[in-house]
C-alpha cells in the first residue's frame, strides 16, 4: 500500500489562492458532497476565512483514482500561511514527500513563498508549480514562470496553469501529485516514530494531535511516549481525516491520520515532537524539534477594570487551542491590572486581540508591542524582560542585549531605495543584495525592537504594496539602549515606557510627547507630558487647560436630549484611565507605533 | 414626598419660519407669511383644543408666566393670540401673569405690536443674535442690522420689558466686532439679555459643512468680554446664558431651571408636571399637521413616561445648577421629594474641585462652577 501514498502540502503565499485550491482537490476526489462543502473547509475559524489565512494546520487523507486505473491515498497537509508561523511550515513540510508551489499567475512571487519553498527543498520535499487564477484577465503567465525561475531557482517549464475558482487544471495537478510525488519511505517493523505535525484542543476529547507515521506503526490502545518530555499515555483513538474524523485501527509508516491519546493540556503535545512506543522506543526522536518561544510582548487590559477575571478566562480557553500564547497577569499604575501576553510575531497579536474582542466580547486596551530583552548584569548573571517598565536600575546592568532577526524583503527593483532608506533607520545592516530578474531581494539584520512597532505597514506605503517580508530570528546583541519614560503631571505612567538605541530617544521622545499631546484631551488644569530618560527630561509639552464646558441652552424641551449628551460625554471619560488625576484615552497608550521617526 | 408646585409655567409652539436658520436644531418649518394665514387659523383651535383637556391638570393652579416660542410667533396674527389668551382667560386668571412672545426682527409689523400690547403679551423676547451685517449674513437670518435695531426701537415703544437674544463665537468674530455687539446692545437699554455661545447642534446644516467658528480658547475670551462688560452695566448674570435687570429675571424659564412645572403645547411641545407624587414627561409629535391630527383624534398624552426616582437628583441639578445664585436645600427637597444628602458622594469630587459652594440652606456653582458645569454633572452620572 505504501507505493500508493502521497503525502503532500501546498506552499503559497496568502491571497494566492491555496484554501480554494485545497477545497477544489477534496471535492474531485469525493471528500465531501458539493452542498457540504463550506467554501475553504480547511480554514475553520471565521477568522482565518476573513483574513484569508489558515491559523491552525489541518490535514485530509483523499481517495484518487488515477489515470493508471489504480487508487491512491492523497495526504494533504495543511500549512500555516504567515511569517509568525515558520517553525509550524516547517514541520508540516517536513511530514511530506512533495509541494505544490502555488503562485498567484499576475501577482508573482512573494518573500514568503520564497522562504517557505527553501524550507521544502532544503527537506528535500519534491517541489512542483502551480500557476493560479490563470483566469484572471491580469493574468501573466510567461512572466511569472520566469520570475519563479529567477527567483526561487526552480524549473517552471512544465508549471500547471489551473484556476481554483472554476476548477480548470485540477485533474492535471492530481496526475502529476502521483506521478511526481515520491511515495514514503519507512518500515512499518521499525520502532514508532511519528511526527506531531500539529494539535488542538477538543472539548470532548482533550488534545487531538496530526502525526505522520515516520517509521513503525501505531495501533489503538498502543502505550506511546512523548520523547521531548517522556511523558507517557495510551494512544486510545487514532484515525484519518476525510475531511470527517474516520476512526482506523492502526496507522503505519507512511501514513498520516490523527491519535488522541487522553493528553489533556495542549501545551504538552508540542509541535514537532516525536511519538515513540512506550515498549519498543526508537533510539533517537525526529530531527529538527525546538521549543517555540514568544517574540514579541503586549499588555492586554481591560476597558473596563471589572473585567479583568473576564479577561482571565478568555485568554485560557484561547490558549487551550493556542500553545504560543502565553499570558501572565500584570499590574499597571496607569491601567490597572492586565495580562503580559507573549505571542509567535505580530499577526499573532492581531489574531489573538481580534479573538477576544470578537469571539469573547472584550474590550481591551492593547500597549505597543515589544520584544525581549535580554540583560547582562554587573554581578554576571543573564536574565530576560519582557516590559520595558521592569528594566531594573541601570547602574546594575552591565549590558542590554536586543534581539536581532534576519529579515529578507522581496521587492521590485524600482523600490529598492526606498526600502533601503527605510530598512537604515530602523539600524538595519544590509547583508545581502541580490537581483533575481526584475526582483530584488535585500537581506537584513535589523533589531526586531525596531520591526515590531511598524515595520510591516512602512514597507507596504514606501513599496505601494509589492514589497514582502520573510524573518528569523538570529541572536541576541548588545547594542546601547536607554529606557524612554513618559510622565504625565509627573507621574511616570509605566504603560509607555519603551526602550530605544540612544541615538534614537531624542527624537522618539519628542515625538511621542508631541503625539500624546494631541491625543489627551484637555482637562480643567494644565498637563505636563514629558519625556525623560532615567532623571534627565529630554521633552516637554502641555496640553493646555480647558476653559470652561457648559452647555448653552437648557429650557423645558431640552432636557432628555441634553441628559443623553452628557451621559455620551460621561461614557467617554470612562473609558479613559486614570493616571493621578489626568484622564488619558485608549489610544494614547498606543501613541509610540503612530510616532513616525524621522 | 414630592410637592406639587401652586405655579404652573405655559409654553405654546409656533412652529413656522420665513427661513430655517443654519444652526438651528429647534423644532421649526419653513412657510412663507401668506403659507403661515393659511395654516394659522387651524393651529391655533388646535392649541385651544389642546389647552382645554389638560387644564383640569393644573387648575387649581396658578399660570405665573405664558410663553409663546417657535418658531417666530411674531409671524401669527393678532386677533389668534387674542383668541388662545382669551380661551385661556376663561378659567386662569391672568392679571400677574408673565406673557412673553418670541419676535424676529424682519417681521416686525408696527401695527401688529400695538396690538399685542393691548391684549395682555407684556414681554417681547428678539432674536436679534448679531448687530454686524456679515455675521447676520454667514447666519443666514433674514433681517440686517439696521432692521434689528428699528425693531427694538417698535418693541421698546410698547413694551417695558423686553429680551435681547445675542451670540458669540460666530464665524470669524472678532473681539472688537462682538464688542460693538454688546455696546449696541446695551445702548438700547433692554432689561434682559441673552448671550449665547454659538454651538454647532447635530441636524442642524452648520453640523454637515462646518463652519470655521472661533476656537475654544478664543471663545473663552469672548464670554468673560460679555460676562465683563454686561456687569459693568448692572446686569445679573443669573444663569449660564442669561443676564438680567433688578427684578427682570425671565419668570418662564426661571420656572424650567427651577424643575418647577411646566404644560407645553403645539407641535413638539415638552411637558413636566407632578401628580401625587409622581412626575410625568409628555411631548408632541414634531409635525404641525401630524399635532392636528393626533389631537383631532383625542390622541393625548403623548410618549407620556414617569421620570424615575433615581432620575430627579441629575435632572434637577441639571437644571438647577444653571443658576449662578443657586437653590435652597428646600426647593431641592420639594421638587424632588429627596434629600441633597443621598447625592453628597457624588457631589464631594466637585467640591474638591472648587466647582460648588454650599451653606445651610443654598447650593450653588462657585465662580468656576458656572462655567464647569458640565463637569459637575459627569460627577453625578
Amino acid at each position: 500500500m505504501q507505493k500508493n501514498i502521497r503525502n503532500f502540502s501546498i506552499i503559497a503565499h496568502i491571497d494566492h489562492g491555496k484554501s480554494t485550491l485545497a477545497d477544489r482537490l477534496i471535492q474531485s476526489c469525493g471528500g465531501l458532497a458539493d452542498r457540504e462543502m463550506d467554501d475553504q473547509v480547511l480554514d475553520s475559524m471565521d477568522l482565518e476565512r476573513e483574513r484569508g489565512i489558515t491559523i491552525k494546520a489541518q490535514t485530509v487523507t483523499l481517495k484518487y483514482k488515477a489515470k493508471d486505473n489504480q487508487d491512491y491515498i492523497l495526504n494533504l497537509i495543511d500549512t500555516p500561511g504567515h511569517v509568525d508561523f515558520t517553525y509550524e511550515v516547517s514541520r508540516s513540510l517536513a511530514a511530506c514527500e512533495g509541494g505544490l508551489l502555488v503562485v498567484d499567475a499576475s501577482q508573482g512571487v512573494e518573500a514568503q513563498t520564497v522562504a517557505n519553498c527553501y524550507t521544502a527543498l532544503d527537506q528535500n520535499v519534491e517541489v512542483f508549480t502551480v500557476l493560479n487564477k490563470i483566469d484572471l484577465a491580469s493574468a501573466d503567465p510567461d512572466r511569472v514562470k520566469t520570475e519563479i525561475e529567477d527567483v526561487i531557482g526552480i524549473d517552471a517549464t512544465d508549471a500547471i496553469p489551473c484556476s481554483a475558482k472554476t476548477g480548470l487544471g485540477i485533474p492535471d495537478i492530481l496526475e502529476k501529485i502521483v506521478s511526481f510525488v515520491p511515495a514514503p519511505k519507512g518500515d512499518p517493523n521499525n520502532p514508532l516514530q511519528a511526527l506531531i505535525i500539529d494539535a488542538w484542543f477538543d472539548n470532548y476529547v482533550g488534545v487531538v494531535m496530526l502525526v505522520r507515521i515516520v517509521e513503525g506503526s501505531l495501533a489503538t490502545k498502543d502505550k506511546v511516549t512523548l520523547m521531548s518530555s517522556g511523558r507517557n499515555y495510551a494512544a486510545d483513538q487514532i484515525g484519518i481525516f476525510t475531511p470527517k474524523p474516520l476512526i482506523q485501527d492502526k496507522l503505519v509508516a507512511g501514513e498520516v491520520g490523527f491519535v488522541i491519546a487522553g493528553i489533556k493540556e495542549l501545551a504538552t503535545a508540542k509541535v514537532g515532537d516525536t511519538i515513540t512506543g512506550t515498549q519498543n522506543p526508537a533510539k533517537k526522536p525526529l530531527p529538527g524539534f525546538r521549543e517555540i518561544k514568544p517574540q514579541v510582548f503586549a499588555g492586554l487590559y481591560p476597558v473596563e477594570s471589572n473585567q479583568f477575571e473576564a479577561l482571565r478566562t478568555s485568554l485560557e480557553k484561547l490558549s487551550l487551542n493556542d500553545s504560543s500564547l502565553n499570558f501572565e497577569p500584570e499590574n499597571s499604575s496607569a491601567l490597572g491590572f492586565g495580562f503580559r501576553c507573549g505571542f509567535l510575531g505580530l499577526l499573532h497579536m492581531d489574531i489573538i486581540q481580534e479573538r477576544l474582542e470578537r469571539e469573547y466580547e472584550m474590550e481591551l486596551i492593547t500597549t505597543a508591542p515589544t520584544v525581549v530583552y535580554e540583560l547582562l548584569l554587573k554581578n554576571g548573571e543573564v536574565e530576560q524582560i519582557e516590559n520595558p517598565s521592569k528594566l531594573p536600575d541601570l547602574s546594575t546592568i552591565e549590558q542590554i542585549r536586543e534581539p536581532i532577526i534576519t529579515l529578507n524583503v522581496l521587492l521590485p527593483q524600482d523600490y529598492v531605495g526606498p526600502v533601503m532608506t527605510l530598512a537604515n533607520e530602523k539600524r538595519g545592516i544590509q547583508k545581502n543584495m541580490q537581483y533575481l530578474g526584475r526582483q530584488v531581494m535585500l537581506t537584513y539584520e535589523i533589531p526586531l525592537n525596531e520591526v515590531v512597532l511598524d515595520f510591516f505597514d512602512k514597507l507596504k506605503s514606501v513599496s505601494r504594496g509589492y514589497a514582502s517580508m520573510d524573518y528569523d530570528f538570529l541572536e541576541f546583541r548588545g547594542s546601547d539602549l536607554v529606557k524612554l519614560d513618559i510622565l504625565v503631571n509627573g507621574e511616570r505612567v509605566d504603560a509607555l515606557s519603551t526602550i530605544v538605541h540612544r541615538l534614537n530617544s531624542k527624537f522618539r521622545g519628542r515625538d511621542l510627547a508631541a503625539k500624546m499631546r494631541e491625543l489627551i484631551p484637555r482637562q480643567m488644569f494644565d498637563v505636563a507630558i514629558q519625556a525623560a530618560i532615567g532623571a534627565n527630561i529630554i521633552s516637554r509639552e502641555t496640553v493646555k487647560a480647558m476653559r470652561k464646558n457648559v452647555l448653552a441652552k437648557c429650557y423645558g424641551g431640552d432636557v432628555s436630549r441634553k441628559r443623553k449628551l452628557l451621559e455620551k460625554q460621561k461614557e467617554g471619560k470612562k473609558r479613559m484611565k486614570q493616571v493621578g488625576n489626568v484622564e488619558i484615552p485608549q489610544e494614547a497608550f498606543l501613541a509610540i507605533l503612530k510616532v513616525d521617526d524621522k | 414626598m414630592i410637592t406639587t408646585p401652586q405655579s404652573v409655567g405655559v409654553y405654546v409652539h409656533l412652529p413656522w419660519c420665513i427661513h430655517k436658520c443654519p444652526y438651528c436644531d429647534f423644532n421649526s418649518h419653513e412657510a412663507s407669511q401668506e403659507k403661515v394665514r393659511s395654516l394659522e387659523e387651524e393651529y391655533v383651535d388646535t392649541l385651544i383644543e389642546e389647552f382645554n383637556f389638560y387644564q383640569d391638570l393644573i387648575k387649581e393652579r396658578i399660570i405665573t408666566s405664558i410663553f409663546f416660542g417657535g418658531g417666530t410667533p411674531s409671524l401669527i396674527s393678532p386677533k389668534l393670540f387674542e383668541k388662545f389668551i382669551t380661551a385661556i382667560h376663561k378659567n386662569f386668571d391672568l392679571s400677574k401673569t408673565e406673557i412673553t412672545l418670541e419676535a424676529n426682527p424682519g417681521t416686525i409689523d408696527i401695527k401688529y405690536f400695538q396690538s399685542y400690547a393691548d391684549l395682555g403679551i407684556n414681554r417681547v423676547s428678539l432674536g436679534i443674535q448679531s448687530f454686524n451685517d456679515n455675521h447676520l449674513q454667514s447666519l443666514e437670518r433674514i433681517h440686517s442690522s439696521e432692521e434689528a435695531k428699528q425693531a427694538i426701537v417698535v418693541v421698546k415703544k410698547y413694551f417695558k420689558n423686553f429680551n435681547l437674544d445675542l451670540m458669540f463665537g460666530l464665524p470669524n468674530q472678532s473681539l472688537a466686532e462682538l464688542t460693538e455687539d454688546i455696546d449696541t446692545a446695551i445702548s438700547f437699554n433692554p432689561n434682559h439679555l441673552s448671550f449665547y455661545h454659538l454651538t454647532i447642534e447635530p441636524q442642524t446644516r452648520f453640523f454637515k459643512s462646518k463652519p470655521e467658528i472661533p476656537s475654544d480658547d478664543d471663545a473663552y475670551e469672548m464670554l468673560s468680554l460679555v460676562l465683563k462688560q454686561l456687569k459693568n452695566s448692572h446686569f445679573d448674570h443669573y444663569e449660564t446664558s442669561a443676564f438680567a435687570q433688578p427684578d427682570h429675571q425671565c419668570r418662564h424659564n426661571l420656572n424650567y431651571w427651577t424643575f418647577g412645572d411646566y404644560l407645553g403645547i403645539g407641535a413638539g411641545a415638552h411637558s413636566k408636571l407632578t401628580h401625587e407624587n409622581e412626575i410625568f414627561r409628555m411631548d408632541n409629535t414634531k409635525n404641525p399637521k401630524q399635532y392636528i391630527t393626533e389631537v383631532a383624534k383625542q390622541n393625548f398624552f403623548p410618549n407620556k413616561t414617569l421620570i424615575p426616582q433615581q432620575d430627579l437628583p441629575f435632572e434637577f441639578l441639571m437644571n438647577a445648577l444653571r443658576l449662578t445664585h443657586g437653590f435652597t436645600k428646600e426647593t431641592y427637597s420639594q421638587r424632588t421629594g429627596l434629600s441633597l444628602d443621598d447625592v453628597k458622594s457624588k457631589l464631594h469630587p466637585s467640591f474638591q474641585q472648587d466647582l460648588l459652594y454650599e451653606d445651610h440652606e443654598i447650593l450653588k456653582p462657585t465662580e468656576k462652577g458656572v462655567l464647569f458645569l458640565n463637569e459637575i454633572l459627569h460627577n453625578l452620572i
